[in-house]
């Protein structure tokens, strides 16, 4: 059985100031509602980890049983980092596998979900091409320091699934060497596991500034399909 | 599998022509949760199904006012619990008063918006809020809430605020798959029609049996290629 690990932590002010990132709503709808929709009905995932920012337990706890998430919820407090977040949802985390997901990707589904769960590998990320090219640099002296092949390179998404005990020992490694990463799958990579990655959709981006709001929204509402 | 429909004003007219429509074909409901205010309509009603019931469903009868709100509270979990989750249901109850605008008397356009509209929403959301997943949800609205007329001032304005609401909460649910489908009919052979027109001959224009008929295509299959607009249905 799997743990859902809902990253909702991190206070952002890139969208609506003042008010913490992962309250952000699509269509009036929390983003943080569409993923545990999208979970609810997978027998699967039995326990969900949903971490909130300082003062906000009691808005999570409301809007859980205001939108009536059946799956089990336990509550934790968001850390100073992802690292700490994760770290700490990691102790509560009552399955072998877990999966990492983020309340700003509220266009995930269903089927991604299940698919990542059927991926027969035990460390897998949804990952994307990339279809610009990306340069390595010097950002203090500007210098373009090389090239990188894009054939090799991947977009890294969520969500992602990891034994807990290879999500764990990448924390550890992490603390260990005091290096921060801004995601798991290739923390556990260079900590040493095998990691593996099953192509994404580019409908489940990242929703960080207005305007991507507005195109979840536009896309969400499927108003697009006019002849 | 075993599936449940809860339709609202079943004692006669459109919600009681809905349900024999289902009740009377081979399919997957099996239940009818029915709602109606206590009458000896509504009693028939059940009497006049169960009489002729070839695919052995059940029938539950719940006598309420709709214009209560805390009956409503009170009502939606029982249903939860004996009946489990509600696959199906139809927001038919109306009420309506007539009078000008000048006579209106302000319990009446509560009483209307009260059963019209609050209580098709507290429905929904004491359902949603018990965990229940629709598969679908059926407003009926009316032309009345398009095109208003002298007299039904009430009426018009309650069935216009419904297919508002149908159109929000169509979009709201569809990350749960629910369906919603608005249908408003024309005039319709009805007590409710006969208050609104009393000099009409209702045998006329259009029946309740044939409302029923457009919402059971509605919630067929094909229904979806139809169920994106509010569907008028009219002789």
């Amino acid at each position: 059985m799997y743990t859902l690990a809902l990253l909702n932590g991190g206070v952002g002010t890139r969208v609506a100031a003042g008010q913490p990132k992962q309250l952000i709503r699509v269509n009036h709808i929390p983003a943080m509602i569409y993923p545990l929709i999208a979970v609810d009905d997978i027998p699967e995932i039995d326990q969900i980890i949903l971490n909130f920012p300082a003062g906000w337990e009691d808005t999570m706890r409301k809007l859980v049983a205001d939108y009536a998430i059946k799956t089990p919820i336990t509550y934790v407090e968001g850390g100073d980092t992802r690292h700490a977040s994760v770290r700490s949802m990691l102790e509560h985390c009552d399955n072998e596998h877990v999966i990492l997901h983020e309340t700003a990707r509220p266009l995930v589904t269903k089927a991604e979900f299940e698919a990542l769960i059927a991926a027969d590998k035990d460390n897998v990320s949804f990952m994307l091409e990339i279809p610009f090219t990306v340069a390595p640099v010097d950002p203090d002296t500007q210098q373009v320091t090389g090239s990188l092949e894009r054939a090799r390179l991947r977009n890294v998404q969520l969500p992602q699934k990891f034994r807990k005990t290879t999500l764990e020992a990448g924390h550890a490694y992490a603390q260990k060497e005091d290096v921060v990463f801004t995601e798991d799958a290739t923390l556990c990579a260079v900590a040493g596991a095998d990691v593996y990655y099953i192509p994404g959709n580019d409908r489940n981006f990242k929703v960080t500034t207005k305007t991507d709001v507005r195109l979840a929204g536009y896309l969400l509402a499927g108003d697009d399909d006019d002849a | 599998m075993r599936k449940t429909i809860l339709i609202s004003g079943a004692s006669k007219g459109i919600g009681l022509a809905t349900a024999e429509r289902f009740f009377r074909e081979d399919n997957d409901v099996t239940d009818y949760v029915l709602l109606a205010r206590k009458s000896d309509d509504f009693a028939e009603a059940e009497k006049e199904l169960l009489a002729d019931n070839p695919f052995g469903k059940k029938v539950f009868c719940y006598e309420i006012d709709l214009n209560d709100r805390d009956a409503i509270g009170q009502l939606m979990p029982k249903i939860i619990e004996k009946h489990g989750n509600i696959e199906f249901l139809v927001n038919n109850a109306g009420y309506t008063a007539p009078d000008p605008i000048h006579e209106i008397d302000f319990g009446d356009f509560e009483r209307t918006i009260g059963v019209n509209l609050y209580a098709p929403f507290l429905i929904v959301q004491h359902l949603l809020h018990l965990g229940n997943t629709f598969e679908y949800i059926v407003n009926v609205a009316s032309t009345a809430g398009i095109t208003g007329r002298s007299g039904w001032l009430t009426y018009s304005s309650s069935k216009a605020a419904l297919i508002a609401m149908s159109q929000v909460l169509k979009e709201e649910l569809a990350i749960y798959g629910t369906r919603v489908i608005t249908i408003s009919p024309g005039r319709c052979a009805t007590a409710l029609r006969r208050k609104l027109a009393p000099d009409e001959d209702p045998t006329t224009i259009m029946q309740p049996e044939d409302v029923a008929d457009a919402i059971r295509m509605l919630t067929s299959p094909v229904g979806r290629y139809v169920d994106s607009e509010n569907l008028v249905v009219r002789l």
